[in-house]
């Protein structure tokens, strides 16, 4: 058992679940949840084929070599999006992701298109819930690809940890029916994008035939470099703009800078 | 044709906002996987070779320095008087 796959991958993975978890509440709340749950299920039957297609035929035909670095370049892309988002949020350059103004504003949309509650199927409903459902589960799949591509028996490793990302947060979010808002979500994503930055970092250098000392403990050496260089960032940023932060963490309708339609 | 183009570019843009959607970290991850295949391919550069780990971390993290430099200096994240 690869350990480091299975947690990276896990704590990638539970990110996306909570956010199509989030809209397939929603598509359960407004219309109703045999819509939600068949186009979640439509949308997982889709994920499935494509991460048995693209995976076994990355493994299968492409070069190790030649996998790393797509990998190890497509992770520093992934990870250094994700440690930017969330270092400024930590920083006040962005507001904190807030799950739970994310359902309401969304349970809001839903209801001001005016419809009662259905028993059938409601278009709205399933689409809504495939459609978030397919882009979160493709960054999963994305990710179970990319980190399991890099090693033998890595793509069972990665899946057993989206794996099980899928079910906890499923299991969480049935048992309080809420939109998981207590999970810390931006530390979340800032571990995940240490931990994204860090594979790639990796990964691209073995691509080029740099061998790392220690071997894969460098990979802890890498993870707390990225870790010590992120606290200086948030701390150097915070003294350059105290008052900046000080204004919108008292005021959380201070303009801010768009999203320019990132998901992470 | 109009339509057929800018269905692609919304595709491509699409594929670029999943991936990354930020040009600086693009950029700054792009040269830096340049500058480690000219060390590895380039025998004029062979003597490079030892440090491309260091080179690779500090492409990293001047990355990440440049594309969050980008937004403290954003006309929006001006401090308020």
């Amino acid at each position: 058992m690869q350990w480091a796959i299975v947690i990276a991958a896990f704590l990638a993975s539970a990110v996306e679940f909570v956010e199509a978890f989030t809209l397939v509440l929603v598509a359960g709340i407004t219309t109703n949840w045999r819509s939600a749950i068949l186009g979640a299920l439509g949308a997982a039957a889709v994920l499935a084929v494509i991460v048995a297609t693209l995976g076994v035929a990355l493994v299968t035909y492409v070069p190790i070599e030649v996998l790393r670095f797509v990998v190890g370049f497509l992770l520093l892309l992934f990870g250094l999006k994700w440690l930017k988002n969330a270092i400024q949020r930590y920083t006040g350059l962005k507001l904190i992701h807030d799950e739970q103004a994310a359902y309401e504003a969304n349970l809001a949309e839903a209801r001001a298109r005016g419809e009662p509650a259905k028993t059938g199927l409601d278009t709205f409903g399933v689409l809504l819930s495939f459609k978030s459902v397919l882009l979160e589960g493709l960054e999963v799949a994305f990710i179970v690809i990319s980190f399991g591509g890099s090693g033998a028996g890595g793509i069972g490793n990665a899946a057993l940890g989206a794996l099980g990302a899928g079910v906890l947060v499923i299991a969480v979010g049935a048992l309080v029916q809420a939109p998981l808002k207590r999970i810390p979500e931006n530390s979340l994503k800032f571990v995940v994008g240490i931990m994204l930055t860090t594979f790639g970092t990796f990964w691209g250098g073995e691509s080029f035939g740099i061998n790392w000392p220690f071997a894969d403990l460098f990979l802890l050496i890498l993870a707390a470099l990225y870790l010590v260089v992120s606290g200086l960032l948030i701390t150097g940023i915070r003294l350059r703009l105290p008052r900046l932060v000080k204004a919108r963490a008292t005021s959380p309708a201070t303009t801010l800078v768009p999203e320019k339609g990132v998901q992470q | 044709m109009n339509s057929v183009l800018r269905a692609i570019w919304r595709a491509i843009l699409a594929v670029y906002n999943f991936f990354v959607g930020d040009a600086v970290i693009l950029i700054g991850v792009s040269l830096t996987m340049v500058v480690l295949a000219m060390i590895n391919f380039l025998g004029g550069l062979a003597s490079l070779r030892g440090a491309s780990g260091a080179i690779l971390i500090v492409g990293v993290v001047a990355t990440l320095l440049f594309t969050l430099g980008r937004e403290v200096f954003r006309p929006e994240n001006r401090q308020p008087t």
